[in-house]
Parts: structure tokens; C-alpha cells; sequence
């Protein structure tokens, strides 16, 4: 795992520190030992199914949970033992929890009531709060005359409206329809840049994680299964559940004999250079379907990696990219295919040359990853 | 989170002469059953003509026997309404002692104790009181030996009325309060509010329509209250005579008019606030 904040060589500093956080509820653990951290004015989404304890994760950094073992520093200031009032962190809750009897203002200006702040100065943040979520019109309004898309304006202008040291996003697009839920993101995305604040999001939406993360964290069952740049997890995922998880992925079982990949039933041997892995060791060849390039069998084309000759068994239009489903070395009269996979083409590429099924084609590879 | 109140299902609604029938047959049964006894109060009331009755009505006992009524009403209904909100709070947000089964023995123990003063009839809830309060009363006797008095006074009929309406400003808002998404009290945490703060800007208001349905459903109660009352009052004109006893006093006496007069006040009385209570509902409902 990368370390991106205790170098020399990274001038950064780090906003939020987890080490080891571990959770038990009753008997079932939940968390296992935890540990990441987040860059003033970065992002990090931690991505998981329900029940991953993503949302365990969340509750203790607020204070609303307190974990079992485990440090959080917010700021340099060790947090894990304060209560949720006193860690200055804004979170964004999946249904905004926006306070039903208050008005847009009232609500923006909790925060500030709470800490005492007057009248005029409070106005005043509400009004640049509301300016800068293109509220200004609503502010008079009650949440439940709102739109999702504004109720959750409203809940971040609520968060960042006493300066919080950190923001908290619960799964805090999912109840948003999918054309607003894009829109809203990219302007999150650009006001959390622009306001450099950092910010924790929980989701279970692998497109939203690459979106709105600086870094990623996949969970699953408590654990970190990988962390780091959404390109760099979604390319080289180091267990097959974060590389299913992050997308679609083809996983061919094979061993590893003097550099060659024997996949059963596949001839000849995929040859692979510059792996790490022994001879002799079981290895999985992981690529995603945009990966794979589709070319007549006696065309000579530039690819990383050969998967040798396969027949298209189905195509399938999808919109912008045509996918392919091909059985991969089943040439040969009566011989089983050794592996079913799937291809993506753009649809610029399955034009250009059209493919139908039962036809042979060679496939090769742009970009692979091997798992032990 | 928002929740609306689904429209009704009015698709499914019929139109068919049976429902035509259905409703007559409702409205028949009503007559004799509910609308001709209280007509009747209001026939008799002005059938000697609105002179009469006011004269009736602003008799000095009549109007102290209301005027008692009302206060007592509002001094039972201010403690249980208080009561209520801090047992609905506590038994709705904060883990009992005893682990997980025993802390819902002990929520469900409590729940059930809280709301037994409404199962207990009236008149062994008044005969109760005089037996801890009364002279020769667990507590009384000590009492007994001071100035004070408690039993015969307006302290004892303020404790039947307390006892008889105990459950019901509870019996809304814990409903009420469980309903309450906790994480707006999250939210209001995570802004820096106390729980106090959280309780009084939070929670507070988004109970304001169960407390007020509770506190009237505890008032409408409280004002009509007869049994224990008998028992605990002394039932003394122009001191302990509250107005459902003053009724009965006058017509005991024959004095028709006079009980009259103030039952035509109190049907009025409960009127308006059943009245109060469908409109809270109403609005307070289809909000949150």
C-alpha cells in the first residue's frame, strides 16, 4: 500500500489520520483495523456494498459511534475520545436530515446559532452560503418544498457554513435520480476544489467513488481491500473483488510456467513479461473488456499480449459500445472452449469493422493485470 | 425525511346504492344513540329562552364551579404535558439498564405502568388517592399533623385530574417522538448543539403537534372528570365544586335549568377543542 502523507517528498499535509479502527458489534466484528488518511483539501471515497462497514466508518469519525480500538487525528488534534459536538466536522447525511421546522436560512444558520454567533454576522455567512449553492432564492423556503437536488445544496451549505475541519458525505446522492445525481456531483466536486475543505464520501456507487475521490478505498467485510488513485485502482486492482467491483473484469485461471501463462484448454501459451510471479504458481490473467482489441486472424496487430484465436459466439448493441461475447481457442473441431470472455468496442471501432457471430478473430490485449 | 401522508383511496371508493344505505343506516343508529342527548341539552338549555339561561349561567356558584374546573384542568394538564415529553424522551432515545433483554423488560414494564392510571376506574382512582392522602392516609397522617390539608381542597381535585389523564399527553408523543428520524438529533450533534440545544431547537419543535394534540386530549379529559373528583373534592359549593359536580348538585336539587346551563357550557367546551384536536392533526400530520 501506498503511504501519501508521511514522505519528505510530499509537501502535503494530512487533514484526517485513521490507524487501526476496529469495531465490534456484539460478537460480529465489523471493522478491522481501519487505517487511512485524507490530504488538506483532498478527497477520499471509501466504496463498499451495504454491510462492508462503510457507514460504521463514517458514524465513528462524526462521533456518533465510538470504536473499539483505533486513533483518528483531525488537524493534528487526536478526536476519537470528544464528542460529535466539539470535532467541528459537517456531515452530509443520506437523507440530508434537514430540520423539517426550520426555514433554508434557520438551517444554515444552526451551526452558527449554536456557537453563539450574532445575528448580522449569521446573515451574512448564510447569505455567501446561499450565494455560493445558488440558493439565494430559496432561502425562505422549508425543506419539504424543496427538490432533492436542492435539499442537498442546502445540507452541504449547512455543513460548510461553521468551517468544519472535515466533510462527511452518507451515501448522500443515492436518493437523487440519476440525471440530477451527475450534475450535482461535478459541482460538489468543483466547490469542495474550489473551497479546499476535505472530504470523506461513503458510497456503494463504483462510478461515483472515481468521480468524487481523490483516492478510493474499496471495504469489504470491514477490511481495506485496496486504496489509492481511482486510475490506479481501477487498472491494477490487487484482489478480484475490487477489480469485479470497480467494473467489469474477465479473470482467466492459469499457471505460470517459465514466463507462460497455460490457461486450460488455451494453446498456445499466453506469454507474459515483467511478472514477479514464480513458475509453477497459479495465476489469474484480469482485463477489462475495453481492453481487449478484436482483429482478423491474419491481420498483424501491435498488442501487449496475445489470447490467441476465439469465435464470437454473440453481439450485442449497447449504445455508445458494442459488446462481444467470444469463446476463447473452441476453433478446433469438438474441442471445448477454454474460457468465455467478454470485449467492449466503441462504437466507432465496431463500425469501422462490423463483426457478426460464429466468426474467428484473434484477440489481444491492451492492458492486463496478473493475480496470484 | 420527508413523508407524506398518502392521499386518500378515493379510486377504490364505490358508487353504489349500498354505500347510500350504509350511510343512512350510520346516521339512523347516531340519532338516538349520540345526536338527540346532546340536542337535548341545547333544547332544554334555551327553552326558556337565552335570558334564562344566562341568568343560570352567571350564578356565582355556576361560574366558580367553571372557573375551578378550567384551572385545575390546565394544572393537571401542564404537569402531565411535562411529564409526558420527559418520559417519552428517555424511553424513546436513551438504553435502559439490564443489557438488551433486560432493558426491554424494563422499557415495556414502564410503558405499561405509565399507562395503567387509564385502565383503573375513576372512583377507585379518587377512593385511591384518599387512602394516601386522607387523614388516617399512608401519607396523610404525617400531613395530618401539620396546617395543610391536602384531600378536600383544590390540591386534590389538581391530583385526581393528574392521575385519571396520565397517559394520554405520554401516549401521543412517544409515538410521536419514535417516529422522529434520529438523525436530525445526528445532524444537530455534529453541528456543535448540546444535547439540551438539540432537545430544545430540534426535537422540541418537531413535537409541537403531539404536544398540543396531548395537552388538549389531557385538558378535555381533565374538564369532564366526575369519579374521582366526588371522592377527593368534598364537592362544597363556591370552593370545591367543580363544574361536572355542580351539574350533578343542581339536578339532584331539581334545579334543571341551572345544571343545564354550565353541561351546555362544557359540551361547547369539548366541542371546540375535540374540534382543535382534528385540526392539529390534520395539519401537524401531513407535515414530517
Amino acid at each position: 500500500m501506498r503511504e501519501f502523507s508521511d514522505q519528505p517528498q510530499q509537501p502535503r499535509r494530512t487533514a484526517l489520520r485513521v490507524r487501526g479502527l476496529s469495531k465490534w458489534f456484539g460478537t460480529e466484528q465489523v471493522l478491522d483495523d481501519i487505517s487511512f488518511s485524507i490530504d488538506e483539501g483532498e478527497s477520499l471515497a471509501i466504496l463498499g456494498h451495504s454491510g462492508s462497514g462503510k457507514t460504521t466508518t463514517l458514524r465513528i469519525i462524526a462521533g456518533l459511534e465510538a470504536p473499539d480500538t483505533g486513533e483518528i487525528m483531525l488537524g493534528g488534534r487526536r478526536i476519537e475520545h470528544l464528542p460529535a459536538r466539539e470535532r467541528n466536522i459537517g456531515v452530509i447525511f443520506q437523507n440530508y436530515a434537514l430540520f423539517p421546522r426550520m426555514t433554508v436560512t434557520e438551517n444554515i444558520c444552526f451551526g452558527l446559532r449554536i456557537r453563539g454567533v450574532g445575528r448580522d454576522e449569521r446573515q451574512r455567512v448564510a447569505a455567501g452560503m446561499l450565494a455560493l449553492t445558488g440558493l439565494s432564492d430559496q432561502c425562505d423556503k422549508y425543506p419539504a418544498q424543496l427538490s432533492g437536488g436542492q435539499q442537498q445544496r442546502v445540507a452541504i451549505a449547512r455543513a460548510l457554513a461553521y468551517q468544519p475541519a472535515l466533510l462527511l458525505f452518507d451515501e448522500s446522492f443515492s436518493a437523487l435520480d440519476p440525471q440530477t445525481r451527475g450534475g450535482l456531483r461535478r459541482e460538489i466536486r468543483a466547490l469542495l476544489r474550489q473551497l479546499r475543505v476535505p472530504a470523506l464520501f461513503i458510497t456503494h456507487d463504483q462510478e461515483e467513488a472515481m468521480e468524487l475521490g481523490d483516492q478510493i478505498a474499496i471495504l469489504s467485510h470491514g477490511r481495506i481491500e485496496q486504496i489509492g488513485p481511482p486510475a490506479e485502482v481501477y487498472h491494477h486492482p490487487r484482489t478480484e473483488f475490487v477489480a469485479t467491483f470497480l467494473g467489469a473484469a474477465n479473470i482467466l485461471a492459469g499457471v505460470m510456467v517459465d514466463g507462460q501463462i497455460f490457461i486450460a484448454g488455451q494453446e498456445p501459451p499466453v506469454t507474459s513479461t515483467g511478472s514477479r510471479i514464480g513458475a509453477g504458481e497459479r495465476v489469474r490473467l484480469l482485463f477489462r473488456p475495453e481492453d481487449g482489441v478484436v482483429t482478423d486472424p491474419t491481420e498483424q496487430v501491435e498488442v501487449l499480449l496475445s489470447l490467441g484465436e476465439g469465435v464470437i459466439s454473440e453481439v450485442g448493441f449497447a449504445g455508445a459500445i458494442e459488446w462481444l461475447t467470444i469463446e476463447l481457442g473452441g476453433r478446433r473441431q469438438g474441442a471445448p472452449p477454454a474460457a468465455t470472455i467478454r470485449i467492449s468496442r466503441t462504437r466507432w471501432e465496431a463500425d469501422r469493422a462490423r463483426l457478426s457471430a460464429g466468426q474467428t478473430v484473434a484477440v489481444g490485449l491492451r492492458r492486463h493485470q496478473l493475480l496470484e | 425525511m420527508m413523508r407524506r401522508v398518502p392521499e386518500q383511496n378515493q379510486g377504490v371508493r364505490r358508487r353504489d346504492p349500498a354505500g347510500v344505505v350504509g350511510m343512512g343506516f350510520i346516521i339512523l343508529a347516531m340519532v338516538p344513540l349520540v345526536i338527540l342527548p346532546l340536542a337535548s341539552v341545547f333544547i332544554f338549555g334555551f327553552s326558556k329562552g337565552p335570558v334564562h339561561f344566562m341568568s343560570a349561567l352567571t350564578e356565582p356558584a355556576a361560574l366558580h364551579a367553571l372557573q375551578l374546573s378550567l384551572t385545575t384542568s390546565v394544572a393537571a394538564t401542564l404537569c402531565n404535558v411535562t411529564f409526558g415529553i420527559l418520559a417519552a424522551w428517555f424511553l424513546s432515545r436513551y438504553q435502559l439498564p439490564g443489557g438488551e433483554t433486560g432493558g426491554s423488560a424494563l422499557r415495556s414494564g414502564l410503558m405499561i405502568l405509565i399507562s395503567l392510571p387509564t385502565a383503573i376506574p375513576t372512583a377507585v382512582a379518587g377512593f385511591a388517592l384518599l387512602l394516601l392522602w386522607g387523614r388516617s392516609g399512608l401519607l396523610g397522617r404525617f400531613i395530618e399533623q401539620t396546617d395543610y390539608q391536602i384531600m378536600f381542597t383544590t390540591a386534590a381535585i389538581v391530583l385526581a385530574n393528574i392521575f385519571v389523564t396520565f397517559p394520554l399527553a405520554f401516549g401521543v408523543i412517544k409515538p410521536a417522538l419514535d417516529n422522529l428520524d434520529t438523525n436530525y438529533e445526528a445532524a444537530a450533534e455534529t453541528m456543535g448543539a448540546t444535547r439540551w440545544q438539540t432537545f430544545r431547537y430540534v426535537v422540541l419543535p418537531s413535537l409541537r403537534g403531539a404536544i398540543l394534540t396531548g395537552a388538549l386530549l389531557t385538558f378535555a379529559r381533565s374538564i369532564g372528570e366526575f369519579g374521582s373528583t366526588i371522592m377527593v373534592s368534598g364537592n362544597l359549593a363556591m370552593r370545591t365544586q367543580t363544574a361536572p359536580l355542580y351539574i350533578f348538585a343542581k339536578f339532584n336539587e331539581g334545579d334543571i335549568e341551572g345544571a343545564n346551563a354550565i353541561a351546555a357550557v362544557l359540551a361547547v367546551i369539548s366541542f371546540a377543542i375535540f374540534s382543535l384536536i382534528m385540526v392539529t392533526r390534520g395539519r401537524w400530520g401531513r407535515l414530517s
